[in-house]
């Protein structure tokens, strides 16, 4: 019996194991050969597969969308664009490896970057080192632009395209801070989550000198987060603010339903994903999120018109696209983002005529006004980021008759 | 002063999320009764059920036609699991094989069910309750979801305790767990009845797939997994191979858990129950309810 245990022990460490490991080993790449003279070759790091793919593999979307709308119109300068996307599965490690190899490749001029902080993280230092331009399209932790704070400068090669935690916390604590006196936190306990908070933590003191009744967080898929709900009720929270991703937060949903916690829930952009929508059910209704406001206009802008319809010619109105008339709100962050650091990284290249990095960063950082999908975009040399808070709005779910919608919150 | 309010909240939810536990550790006890195989794809066999349902009933089938044909289906898989990963690999008393080939063959549903459906995780419709479905007990709302897992846990205790203990059934499954060869001899059809328990235990994988995928709302291919180490923590601390044991086990687990994220850190919170897997493993190996093995020599 005792040697079966010991068996029995030893197959619980090795499915440990293989848990850890299991989402980081394959790769897999999309590569166009060419006439090196006539082509302009990019290089892409992100999620192609694994579970965290939603962002990479929408990204990617956008990125090919780009490439084929400037090569129908001839290619920058004439030549025509290239991809090669390596799949790093959202593993920091996978992608620094991805990103050694894209860069050994010479006939790559320009780098676009992976779908989250963590691998962001790791692959902005070896970039920089290049001197390589390196777009990042949606990780929003500001330190992979503003290394030293966003008060202080940006690093040369590194454009960003994201909803910045800094610029998505300032609208969340701002928003919090104005309307309830005790706020409870909670937030994954990824980068994305700790530094999201300690800024939605700062603007509620700062602003507001509101010091928040409690403060939990909780690992990505967590199966439940009572324990944690129930210290933020116990704690006598009127609202709870949330960081983090959709399926978490439809889990913390329902547990604030079992616990009977009739507060309002505020989120970050998970908050209008399909999976929060699609796990929390009917419970959404009543959930504020912020998110880039664009796919909320009505009618679109050109840019997002013209985006929206090539996006439906080419994959239809699936998943990314939701189940309404018109892109669903996410779609800014999952595949609009992708599709807008692409065209103006072709812009750039186009106005410096050349693909020395060097010329293609002070191309960028002489890019004024020039209209995306997500937004207008200007970019300095203090400036290296796209989206600020007059891009983001605020929205909330409600009922409409049989239909659970998102429109505008209203103060 | 202790808030009881806060503290009941925090044992009722421990219950509940601890019956979860304690299905899973059925599904463990079947096939460890016959062959002393603890299954490590039955977490994956969980997860392949829910994205089964969820297939049939997208493809328009009513929920019990879509229950049906997934319950045909995860048989057949737990049929090919015994005949290709384990009934090669127990032969050999010291072989540890098993481990491997099970959690192979997890592995291997994992990668197959992220190239059928996606890696993404995939909304589970309500069954039997919606998600607002609650009873108040004691002034805390408890979610007649779990309530319904927490009643299919202890009905599934009853109909094993009564099986292993009065039926030919439980006798033919004991003898084939002591001496397979000599079980033959006396009349058993051995391979039979191991065949049987990985199809049971493949079922039961299908009870707490439809169960469980309503509470969490989700199902994406690595669900079972991470459900699965729990419940091997919950079999364990119960005693593997019986049926009170994975019941208790599972509770203890769940209340365990919560009381510390509550009191302690909820960081700590899966931590704790590693933590309970090693002592329990260290002081009394056989766990709260399994049977002391005397080995003669």
């Amino acid at each position: 019996m005792n040697k079966r245990y010991s068996k029995i022990v030893c197959g619980g460490l090795l499915l440990s194991v293989f848990m850890v490991i299991g989402t980081a080993c394959s790769s897999s790449g999309n590569q166009v050969d060419g006439d090196p003279s006539e082509t302009i070759k990019i290089g892409m790091t992100s999620a192609l597969t694994g579970p965290y793919s939603e962002y990479g593999e929408g990204n990617k979307r956008g990125v090919e969308l780009a490439i084929q709308k400037w090569n129908d119109d001839g290619g920058i300068n004439g030549k025509t664009i290239e991809v090669e996307i390596l799949d790093d599965q959202l593993v920091p490690d996978t992608a620094a490896i991805n990103l050694q190899q894209l860069l050994d490749d010479e006939e790559i001029v320009a780098i676009i970057g992976p779908a989250g902080s963590g691998p962001a993280m790791a692959t902005v230092p070896i970039t920089e080192a290049n001197g390589m331009i390196h777009i990042n399209p949606v990780a929003q932790t500001p330190e992979i632009t503003y290394p030293n704070g966003t008060d202080h400068g940006p690093r040369k090669n590194v454009f960003s395209f994201a909803l910045q935690n800094d610029v998505e916390s300032e609208v969340l604590g701002s928003f919090a801070g104005e309307k309830w006196n005790k706020i409870g936190l909670i937030h994954e306990s990824t980068a994305y989550g700790k530094t999201g908070m300690d800024l939605v933590e700062g603007v509620l003191e700062d602003k507001f000198s509101i010091e928040a009744v409690a403060r939990e967080e909780y690992n990505q898929k967590a199966p439940d987060m009572t324990a944690q709900l129930a210290k933020l009720k116990k704690a006598g929270a009127e609202v709870i603010v949330c960081v983090g991703l959709g399926a978490d937060l439809a889990n913390i949903r329902k547990g604030m339903s079992r616990l009977d916690m009739n507060i309002p829930l505020v989120a970050t952009n998970g908050a209008l994903s399909l999976p929060y929508k699609e796990g929390a059910g009917d419970l959404v209704v009543g959930t504020i999120g912020t998110m880039i406001g664009v796919f909320g206009d009505d009618p679109l802008s050109p840019e997002a018109e013209e985006f929206a319809e090539a996006y439906s010619e080419a994959y239809g109105k699936d998943r990314y696209w939701g189940d309404r008339d018109n892109p669903q709100l996410f779609m800014s962050l999952s595949v609009s983002n992708g599709y807008d650091a692409a065209n103006v990284l072709f812009e750039a290249i186009k106005n410096a005529d050349s693909t020395e990095s060097s010329k293609i960063i002070e191309a960028m950082e002489n890019i004024q006004n020039l209209n995306g999908v997500n937004a207008s975009y200007s970019f300095s040399e203090t400036k290296h980021h796209a989206i600020d808070i007059e891009h983001i709005g605020l929205f909330e779910y409600v009922k409409e008759g049989d239909e659970i919608i998102l429109v505008p919150y209203e103060k | 002063m202790i808030d009881f309010q806060f503290m009941l909240e925090l044992i009722f939810m421990g219950i509940c999320v601890g019956s979860v536990y304690s299905l899973i550790a059925h599904g463990f006890n079947i096939t460890f009764w016959t062959t002393k195989v603890v299954n490590f794809a039955h977490g994956p066999f969980l997860m392949f059920c829910s994205m089964l349902i969820l297939m049939f009933l997208s493809i328009g089938f009513p929920w019990i036609v879509a229950i049906l044909l997934e319950m045909f289906s995860i048989s057949i898989i737990g049929v090919i699991l015994e005949r290709v990963s384990v009934r090669p690999l127990v032969k050999s008393p010291t072989s540890m094989g098993w481990i491997v080939a099970t959690l192979g063959v997890g592995l291997f549903l994992q990668a197959l069910a992220t190239k059928i459906w996606g890696a993404q995780a995939l909304a589970f419709p309500a069954f039997i309750f919606e998600s607002t479905d609650y009873v108040p007990i004691l002034g805390i709302s408890m979610s007649l979801q779990y309530l319904l897992v927490l009643g299919t846990g202890l009905g599934i205790m009853l109909i094993m305790e009564l099986v292993m203990k009065k039926t030919i059934w439980g006798k033919a499954m004991k003898a084939v767990s002591f001496d397979p060869d000599l079980a033959s001899v006396m009349g058993i059809k051995s391979k039979s009845v191991v065949t049987i328990s990985f199809i049971l235990s493949a079922l039961l994988a299908g009870v707490a797939g439809l169960l469980i995928a309503p509470i969490y709302g989700n199902v994406a291919p690595d669900f079972g997994m991470n459900i699965m180490v729990l419940g091997f923590v919950a079999a364990v601390l119960g005693g593997m191979g019986s049926s009170k044991g994975a019941l208790i086990g599972g509770m203890t687990l769940g209340v365990i858990e919560k009381l510390v994220g509550g009191y302690i850190s909820t960081s700590a919170e899966h931590g704790v129950a590693f933590a309970i897997l090693i002592l329990i493993l260290a002081i009394k190996p056989e766990g709260l309810f399994g049977i002391k093995a005397v080995q003669k020599v």
